[in-house]
């Protein structure tokens, strides 16, 4: 069985098109990044507490809302209906995220968890500890040394690789290959703005897999032009990434879609826990795939015009 | 290829039985009943197993983690004799730039101290003349403070009974603490913070009490800042209040009858009450006692916060602290009250006295039968200040802290000699238990803050292992199929080469102690997508060759020498990735970067080596002229 036959067709003469498509894509990212104010961080870089519990049966999170107007821990009144207050999984969890402030008073989690369960007090689990799902508490100074160590995993990550695709290759494929997946990584970024998806580690995680991935797939193919460059000398660059791209094309299709099936698999039955992660994995395989082709080798052939 | 393939395969048997020796640990144990586990732990042997198996991570079976932080600001704080105000200056400025900056606390606390010319030996003369000198030593003093308490926690920690509990140091000033299947963290928080600080305070007497609270309602008197400062916070107070009659200070004790006020039994007090009586509005009478009741808690706190309430208490060598926690006082007030107390200054009796302490049900015949009491035996020491204290001390109340909370304040019936005393007040027996426990394991050398708390509960972690072991196996399984319909024969060889590659990888795991997360699940997942893909690009490349005619030999050999390099090239980069998130990340990105590196390290070794030998033996044992590929 062969799904891709031998094909010649010429994908660097859609440079532009792609490009438009391409820096439509992030314009759009950037326009809702610009508007939602940055990107939604989750408590892990901002701080916060996160509680999430578990119902026996479906509950209206707006009763639950006007219910935590006024939440008396420690002889201080709080107002938890502004907070952020949604639906987890299905209909019957609740998670509340709670900016973090100055004066939490002890047990604060805990105290949110025993204010949800008072507003349903018959849908409780008969296990008391069923009824919370996870708490997540992250202080103010340890979210801000995440966000500096998330950003300088990626900044570490581009670096080294960097430095591997110019000893392995030449400069211009490493340019080539960066350009690619940040333009991945952008993309990403607009999407889950768009979404209203939140940043957490494990989308950290995810970004960085989809560098990973998408620099997998960009090297295949610099692998490809490389032979083929020393084989057919005096042809054109353009020609022999096009070659190159044609003779790799059905390893790329064969891998993108097991890698898409799997991811897509994952977000499906994975699970909620794990589900914005998979998410930005199945966006990623999609991007980087494309990104390859149309961003990371048009790149290396302007490198290339610009050096003769 | 006409070496012998003997020990291509010998190597390869090798590293299959081992990956069956390193994975049967942690098979038998999930085979394991419940029972069974308790019969072996008796015999002491479950903790060989269980260092030998794939441990889950808390997010798979519930538990917490906890971030701790020494507070090294208030070391330094604690550790300077004659403190003052420029001092302590210096030191909160200090803490709030090393915040801002995310610097060390003592570096930025040297360099503030360079900038203001202030000459630290006159606080820390214990520690050395020269600034250099001091500075070093109160960083071995940190140093050794965080130590210490790491090996507290961990004493506390190993008595309270979890299994596998993981208590580390990371970085300089912080220690991470891993509970599994924890279903109390109130207890455990409780357990892990508590400094463990035992003091014993005389109270002060009733008349003295009623004039330092009258000083104080006077103090704040007519401060019309204070009822705005107070409004929000005390918007229910005020409707609470209102249909309760004021208590007046003399009330409280019942001393000398005063009418009360008439004006406050008026609809319209509203504010007035705290212009009036700003203090002992706030208290409730009790029986031998002041009581607050938790709606007042706040405003309480924030007033007792107050310069001109501290200078005060400054003059009256007193302060204020509040019982452990609250309770109703009487059967028909639902209402719950901490009750508090105003206690000398300086403490009689502090710190390492206590020599063994347990956790019992009061005897009977005594006040506290049947209830959760710790006994305390203290070292000659503090048994000799104990006597002397108890003997000057008749009729009069001492309060027992902890952690400057007041666990009760008994009467002094006689002296008592010999070191024994009883803490009461206790909510369960648990509560008791976990006490005498954080006093065997002795106080903490400086006080710990709770800088991140994650908690899984067991249902969502439960959740967690079917949908992640169902995700792993719905996507190995539609993999295998594919690459069976695409590659036929040589499908069946990547199929053969990718189950390989899952156990080997867990194998890894499992002999590594690794603990594997949902994310760890997670990169298990893209492990299998992207192990494939080392057979796709072989399998395309020999392919290509056959179409330009190779014979099956020549093409296998030729697709992986020319594929090598290419999948070497492409997974490197991805092992850049994976190192890079190890080195930076904390807890489950950690794990996933630990799944996918060896992941993609053991993919490289499968797809080349495992693949081609059988390829080879394939080869050589036919004349073959067609592949199937």
């Amino acid at each position: 069985m062969r799904i891709v036959k031998d094909t010649n067709i010429d994908f660097m003469s859609r440079t532009f098109i792609a490009s438009c498509i391409s820096a439509l894509l992030i314009l759009v990212g950037a326009v809702s990044l610009i508007t939602n104010g940055g990107p939604k961080l989750s408590i892990d870089f901002k701080g916060g507490t996160l509680v999430a519990v578990n119902f026996t049966e479906p509950v209206d999170i707006n009763k639950i809302r006007s219910s935590l107007s006024s939440v008396l821990i420690d002889g201080q009144n709080f107002d938890f209906s502004k907070e952020e207050i949604k639906h987890f999984g299905d209909e019957s969890n609740v998670a509340i995220r709670i900016a973090s402030m100055e004066n939490e008073p002890p047990r604060f989690a805990n105290r949110v968890s025993e204010s949800l369960a008072s507003i349903y007090p018959d849908l409780l689990p008969s296990e008391k500890s069923d009824f919370i799902l996870s708490i997540d508490k992250v202080g103010p100074k340890v979210g801000a040394e995440l966000s500096s160590d998330a950003v300088l995993a990626i900044l570490y990550a581009l670096g080294f690789i960097l430095i591997y695709i110019s000893i392995r290759f030449e400069f211009k494929y490493a340019i080539g290959a960066i350009a690619a997946l940040t333009h991945d990584v952008l993309i990403t970024l607009g999407v889950f703005s768009i979404l209203g998806y939140e940043i957490s580690l494990a989308v950290i995680a995810a970004f960085l897999t989809i560098v990973g991935y998408s620099l997998n797939d960009t090297i295949v193919i610099f692998d490809r032009v490389r032979e083929n460059v020393k084989s057919s000398k005096g042809s054109s660059m353009e020609s022999v990434i096009n070659q190159s791209i044609n003779d790799s094309l059905s390893r790329t299709i064969v891998t993108s879609l097991t890698t898409f099936l799997v991811v897509l698999i994952l977000f499906l039955v994975g699970g909620e826990v794990i589900h914005t992660f998979s998410f930005a994995m199945i966006v990623g395989v999609v991007i980087g795939t494309y990104s390859s082709i149309f961003v990371a080798s048009p790149i290396v052939i302007r490198m290339d015009k610009k050096q003769n | 290829m006409q070496k012998s393939l003997t020990p291509r395969f010998l190597t390869i048997g090798v590293i299959l039985a081992w990956a069956v020796y390193a994975l049967l640990p942690t098979w038998e144990y999930q085979q394991m009943t419940e029972e069974e586990k308790e019969e072996l732990r008796t015999l002491g042997e479950l903790e060989k197993t269980e260092s030998r198996i794939i441990r889950q991570g808390l997010d798979l079976k519930g538990g917490m983690y906890i971030v701790l932080e020494a507070d090294i600001p208030l070391l330094v704080s604690n550790l300077a004799s004659m403190k003052d105000d420029r001092l302590n200056k210096i030191i909160d400025d200090s803490k709030e730039k090393s915040i801002k900056q995310n610097q060390d606390f003592i570096s930025v606390f040297d360099t503030e101290v360079r900038n203001d010319g202030i000459k630290l030996s006159r606080y820390y003369h214990e520690y050395g003349a020269s600034l250099d000198q001091i500075i070093t030593s109160l960083n071995e003093e940190a140093d050794d403070a965080i130590n210490r308490v790491l090996e507290i926690l961990q004493n506390r920690v190993d008595q309270f009974g979890v299994s596998e509990p993981t208590i580390q140091k990371q970085g300089k000033h912080r220690i991470v603490v891993e509970l599994a299947g924890i279903q109390d963290s109130d207890r455990a928080r409780a357990l892990l913070q508590s400094t463990a600080l035992l003091e014993f305070y005389l109270v002060k007497n009733v008349s003295v009490t009623n004039e330092v609270i009258a000083q104080l309602d006077n103090a704040l008197k007519g401060d019309q800042s204070l009822a705005s400062s107070l409004k929000d916070d005390t918007k229910d107070i005020n409707e609470v209040d209102k249909e309760e009659e004021i208590t007046t200070v003399s009330e409280l004790f019942g001393e000398e009858q005063v009418t009360p006020n008439e004006s406050t039994k008026n609809e319209d007090f509203d504010d007035d009450i705290f212009l009036e009586n700003p203090f002992s509005g706030l208290l409730t009478a009790i029986p031998g006692d002041m009581g607050v009741e938790e709606k007042n808690l706040y405003a309480l706190k924030k007033l007792l916060d107050r310069e001109e309430v501290k200078s005060t208490l400054e003059n009256s060598n007193g302060q204020f602290l509040l019982s452990q926690q609250s309770e109703p006082i009487t059967a028909n007030d639902p209402k719950n009250y901490y009750k508090l107390y105003y206690l000398e200054k300086r403490p009689e009796l502090t710190g390492g006295i206590v020599e063994e302490a347990r956790a019992d049900l009061g005897s009977l015949g005594g006040g506290s039968a049947g209830q959760p009491v710790v006994s305390l035996s203290m070292n000659s020491e503090g048994s000799r200040t104990w006597s002397r204290v108890t003997g000057a001390n008749v009729g009069e109340r001492i309060a027992i802290v902890l952690d400057q909370k007041v666990h009760m304040a008994p009467s002094i019936r006689e002296k008592i000699p010999g070191g024994r005393t009883q803490i009461e007040g206790f909510a369960d027996l648990n509560e008791a238990k976990d006490l005498a426990i954080i006093l065997r394991a002795g106080a903490l050398p400086a006080p710990v803050n709770i800088i991140e708390e994650r908690i899984v509960g067991p249902s969502l972690g439960a959740d967690s292992i079917s949908q992640g072991t169902q995700a792993v196996l719905i996507g190995l399984i539609s993999v295998l199929i594919f690459m069976l319909a695409y590659y036929k024969l040589a499908g069946t060889v990547a199929d053969f080469a990718l189950i390989w590659n899952i156990l080997l990888v867990l194998a890894v795991l499992a002999s590594l102690q690794a603990t594997l997360t949902l994310p760890g699940i997670a990169g298990l997942i893209l492990t299998v997508g992207m192990s494939i893909d080392a057979n796709v690009i072989i399998f395309e490349r020999i392919r290509e060759e056959l179409r330009k005619g190779k014979t099956p030999k020549a093409a296998i050999d030729s697709g992986y020498d020319r594929a090598l390099t290419t999948i070497i090239d492409a997974n490197v980069t991805t092992l850049i990735a994976s190192l890079v998130l190890y080195q930076f990340g904390t807890g489950p990105i950690k794990g996933f970067a630990t799944v996918l590196f060896w992941g993609i390290l053991i993919s490289m070794f499968t797809a080349v080596f495992i693949t081609r030998t059988i390829f080879n033996a394939y080869i050589s044992s036919r004349a073959l002229t067609k592949l199937s590929i």
